[in-house]
């Protein structure tokens, strides 16, 4: 039984949700990284077509219920340029006939080099995806070696060049760190190549070596050192200062963008506003009235995605659909907490008392006084001149020690 | 009644030898057990017990058997533990019979508490029944063995019953033995009932729950009683046997095993080595009773959470009723607030005491280093005894240190006699003789500090020696020796739960190995904490643990802020098992690092 088929008897709860972004999960990679964990799958691309059909259904059904705006619009994977240009465009149109979609939304697409032909990014540009964001992860073979990433440092030059002559106007790298037997000057390199590439937005993420991956197995048998968190944080207090110089403004705690180029599909979640998901595995999120709200999350496996969405068995309340595995409902307390801790990782936004006061009603010293005062003696967190709370640089690397507090 | 065809005997030997095992045989053969109840080590009945495989507290359990003879007797078997920090349990179950099946693994021969148990029980004049067991396995040498018993023990090979405690095979054999060998026995029912308290626990409902064996008299269910020490009157709640759980009975009578549910609340009240008496009419005087166990290492037990104290003590009260060896009294830490300052006979009875009452008892304790009894001479002639380093005075006004020493004896393969006088030599232990006990094995003698004795002695004895050496140990005294206090400072406070006593000699070493644990045990804080070891002023190490710097989840993957939420609650909650020390947060770990100071690493 997927979901309650009760109908909510008051304001139908769609009403209560102004505005919202859709996030679309594609399961499916080609090989899978060493050091990946995400819900994705390999050797199941006969499911794709079936997958994809299921997507657009599944936005169907849960936009009948709604009259929702929608501002972004993302697709996450695994790896979304494996798909067709054409069936994400189906996705897309269900999506225009489902919800109202905002003339200036922000369409992202995580691509991985190699896999985008120049044709390819022609036509998303066609279907409206107006955001590539590229795996490009480091610059070294040796460590695309390690990650066994399928590209090289080649294949991620002509994919952004490719970008741009199809008219991709916002292009944003990924780079990993903190990779082991990694040197300050490894990193250095990379992110110096990936400046030359004139991204408009980097994101950089600390390696983290997750259980059951074949890179913890290695390190766990003694093939590879553990990576060394002093020199990552060495690494990254290097990357803020050479991204300030080359006019990049960090926004998050791993982003950064040229001026107007933050993403504003992430923002949403930072903001902890809503975000709905579909797709295997994918989470959801959705804030009624700015201060209740659910969270929930779809069946992981494609295939079972697949089967729930062909079978209907609804209808579901919005925002879940038959695919629903899990979800939570949250009180506004828990709403407050969670945009506390997903707030603070706004570097320079941080909290705002006054929009934290027109959202909750409530004084954001009187409900959270006593932590922010303990996290500001810690010299964690730091008060600017316009009042905002937000993490000192030091904060900036201890994250978990001031969310923490929150949860 | 007629007390003839009563036997009381005990089951001892060394640890693992079987004793549990040949038990659940008896009370099969007996028909005590259905076949339906029956599970390996029945008696073991302790959540610790079967999860360790180890039996820690004697049980006493009534059999009925039909003899060769035509006659039933009526049997009280107590099985008791064989490791030798329980040998408390087992003395105090052999002061309830008068007979003792002695086992011994054919395939292990005599071991250390072979011997010591056995002297316990000539100690107490009962009948020994000699058992060599596990003839079932391939390695087993019955004969040899048998042989060995009469060389060292005195008794008769030919006497000696082989048997299998797996099998069942020659288990029959036993019972006849006992009915012939072991005297019934002879307290007389026509005078006042004397009843021995051997052990106790506590039921909510029944109150405290005195094991006894009848001396003398007969008590029965309606009797009002008395508690000759504690002089406390009481009215039964119940009486009754143990077959192998509580069945309550209408009267015991002289030469019994049972119990009396005293419906008392406190130890005080009701205390292990007391004597029940008729509360009208009744005895004089009490029964010998017991020496008060002497607790030989000491530790503070202290709530992780402060506001858990009141529980910690009450815990304690209830567990030291099922437990008559464990004392303590409370202690004041600067670092660690309030707590108590517990005596062990062992670091395996310490080991299980905590354990029991993390479980039974639902606490979480911090436990801190174990420590031995000093005797500090003071200048001024007076003689101060201390339980843990934090007590010992300023050098200034301390004539001398003592420190108590143990007689200890090794039963070993030859092959081995080498590792282990390094091992004791380095353990500042001092040879006193070899004897062998047939052409291949030794018993070997020294006096040791037991406070190296305590520390990883026994974990190195087994893995040097294969696992094939036993040990037995006594308290021998006390000597002078150079002593010295080395103190332990966090982030340059000293915190007096880490301080020990060590010898000059010793002083830099372990000060130094103390550090360098301490910094890899303590968590990075969000400042650099200095870690110092020092004798008086003196520094002797030092080490930095550095300030944290990188503690972040860099991604917030496909929006899944739940699994995020999850990791930061889990790293909060690690956070509330460590206990503060002023603003340092110090894992339980390091508390115990001084255990493990010799390690090579
Ligand atoms: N093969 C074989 N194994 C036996 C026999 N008797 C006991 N064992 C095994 O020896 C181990 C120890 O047996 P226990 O009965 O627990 O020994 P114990 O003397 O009660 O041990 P403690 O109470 O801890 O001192 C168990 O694994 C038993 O299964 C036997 O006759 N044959
Ligand atoms: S491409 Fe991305 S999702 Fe696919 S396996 Fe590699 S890291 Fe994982
Ligand atoms: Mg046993």
């Amino acid at each position: 039984m997927p979901c309650q088929t009760t109908k909510p008897n008051h304001t139908p709860l769609s009403e209560r949700v102004p505005d919202t972004a859709c996030y679309f999960h594609i399961p499916f990679c080609r090989t899978r990284c060493s050091y990946c964990d995400f819900n994705t799958y390999t050797g199941q691309d006969s499911l794709i077509p079936h997958y994809m059909h299921a997507l657009a259904t599944e936005v169907r059904l849960v936009g009948v219920s709604a009259t929702v705006e929608v501002t972004t619009l993302f697709f996450g994977g695994g790896t979304p340029s494996l798909i067709p240009a054409n069936d994400l465009n189906v996705v897309l149109d269900s999506c225009r006939q489902s919800f109202e979609l905002a003339g200036d939304a922000e369409i992202s697409l995580e691509a991985n080099p190699g896999t985008i032909s120049r044709s390819y990014l022609y036509s998303l540009r066609q279907y409206g995806v107006n955001r590539l964001s590229i795996g490009m992860q480091s610059a070294h073979a040796r460590e695309l070696n390690l990650f066994e990433r399928t590209h090289q440092l080649g294949d991620v030059r002509l994919a952004v060049e490719a970008a741009r002559d199809a008219g991709f106007e916002n292009i944003s790298l990924d780079l990993i760190y903190g990779i082991p037997l990694q040197t300050l000057d490894d990193w250095r390199i990379s992110l110096d190549t990936a400046l030359d590439m004139r991204p408009d937005h980097l994101s950089l993420y600390a390696l983290g070596v997750e259980d059951g991956t074949p890179l913890h197995g290695w390190i766990a048998d003694g093939r590879f050192p553990s990576p060394d968190p002093d020199l990552a944080a060495d690494m990254y207090e290097w990357a803020s200062e050479r991204l300030a110089q080359a006019g990049f403004e960090q926004y998050e705690i791993s982003n950064w963008a040229r001026p107007d180029f933050a993403c504003q599909h992430n923002l949403r979640y930072w903001r902890n506003t809503s975000y709905l998901g579909f797709g295997a595995g994918a989470h959801g999120h959705a804030v009624f009235s700015g201060t209740s709200a659910v969270r929930y999350a779809n069946v992981l496996h494609p295939a079972d995605y697949i089967r729930r969405i062909q079978a209907q068995t609804g209808p579901c309340p919005f925002p879940l659909s038959d695919a629903v595995a899990w979800s939570e409902h949250l009180d506004g307390r828990q709403v407050m907490a969670d945009t506390m801790f997903m707030g603070l990782r706004l570097i320079r936004e941080g909290i705002s008392p006054g929009v934290f006061k027109a959202r909750f009603g409530d004084d954001l010293w009187q409900v959270y006084g006593a932590i922010l005062d303990r996290l500001i003696a810690a010299g964690l967190v730091e008060r600017t001149a316009d009042e905002r709370v937000r993490l000192t640089s030091r904060g900036r690397l201890l994250g978990n020690q001031v969310f923490a507090e929150f949860v | 009644m007629d007390t003839t065809s009563i036997r009381n005997f005990s089951i001892i030997a060394h640890i693992d030898h079987g004793k549990s095992t040949l038990a659940d045989r008896l009370l099969q053969i007996t028909g005590t057990i259905s076949e339906r109840d029956m599970q390996e080590q029945v008696l073991d009945d302790m959540e610790l017990e079967r999860e360790r495989g180890v039996t820690i507290k004697a049980s006493a359990v009534r059999m009925s058997y039909q003899a060769n003879d035509g006659q039933t007797y009526e049997m009280n078997l107590i099985d008791t533990p064989g490791h030798v920090d329980f040998s408390y349990e087992v003395s105090r179950a052999l002061q309830a019979c008068e007979g003792a099946i002695l086992v011994v693994d054919s395939t292990q021969g005599i071991e250390a508490q072979t011997l010591a148990n056995l002297y316990m029980a000539l100690e107490q004049d009962l009948e020994i029944i000699a058992v060599v067991n596990k003839i079932d396995l391939p390695a087993a040498r019955p004969d040899e063995i048998a042989q060995e018993i009469e060389d060292l023990i005195g008794i008769d090979a030919a006497d000696v019953i082989q048997v299998s405690a797996k099998t069942g095979e020659g288990v029959a054999q036993i019972l006849e033995a006992i009915v012939e060998k072991i005297p019934p026995p002879k307290g007389a029912s026509d005078t006042p009932a004397r009843a021995l308290i051997f052990d106790s626990h506590y039921d909510s409902y029944k109150g405290v729950i005195a094991y006894v064996r009848v001396m003398e008299g007969v008590i029965t269910k309606t009797d009002t009683l008395r508690l000759i020490a504690s002089n406390v009157v009481t009215t039964p709640v119940e009486i009754g046997i143990f077959n192998p759980h509580m069945t309550p009975v209408d009267r015991l009578n002289a030469g019994e095993v049972g119990y009396v549910a005293t419906g008392l609340k406190t130890v005080r009240e009701c205390r292990v080595g007391d004597t029940i008496t008729l509360g009208v009419d009744g005895a004089a005087h009490a029964l010998p009773g017991y020496k008060q166990a002497k607790p030989m290492v000491f530790a503070g037990f202290y709530p992780t959470d402060n506001d858990a104290y009141i529980d910690l003590r009450d815990a304690l009260e209830k567990l030291q009723l099922n437990d008559a060896a464990l004392v303590y009294e409370p202690e004041t830490s600067q670092a660690l607030n309030f707590g108590f300052r517990v005596g062990f006979l062992g670091l395996f009875h310490m080991e299980i005491i905590q354990e029991r009452l993390e479980r039974e008892y639902d606490l979480d304790i911090l436990a801190t280093a174990p420590s031995v009894e000093y005797q500090v001479v003071l200048r001024s002639g007076d003689i101060l005894t201390i339980h843990s380093p934090a007590e010992l005075p300023d050098p200034s006004v301390v004539d001398e240190i003592r420190e108590p020493w143990m007689a200890i004896e090794i039963f070993t393969p030859e092959e081995f006699i080498g590792p282990i006088m390094d091992l004791v030599t380095k353990k500042r232990g001092v040879y006193f003789s070899m004897e062998y006990l047939d052409s291949k094995r030794v018993q070997l003698k020294y006096t040791i500090p037991l406070a190296e004795l305590i520390v990883d002695f026994y974990d190195r004895l087994k893995s040097g020696t294969r696992g094939y050496a036993s040990l037995d140990y006594h308290f021998d005294g006390f000597q002078v020796d150079r002593l010295v206090k080395l103190d332990v400072l966090v982030n340059k406070q000293p915190v007096d739960a880490l301080a020990m006593i060590v010898h000059e000699d010793d002083a830099y070493h372990k000060g130094q190995r103390l550090v360098s644990r301490l910094k890899r045990l303590i968590p990075r804080q969000l400042y650099e904490v200095p870690i110092q070891a020092a004798v008086g002023k003196h520094v002797i190490s030092r080490a930095n643990v550095k300030a944290l710097r990188k503690d972040v989840l860099a991604k917030c993957y496909g929006g899944d802020v739940t699994r995020k939420k999850k990791l930061l609650e889990k790293q909060k909650k690690g956070k509330k098992r460590l206990k503060m020390i002023g603003n340092v947060e110090v894992p339980q770990e390091a508390f115990m690092a001084v255990l493990r100071l010799d390690d090579d690493d």
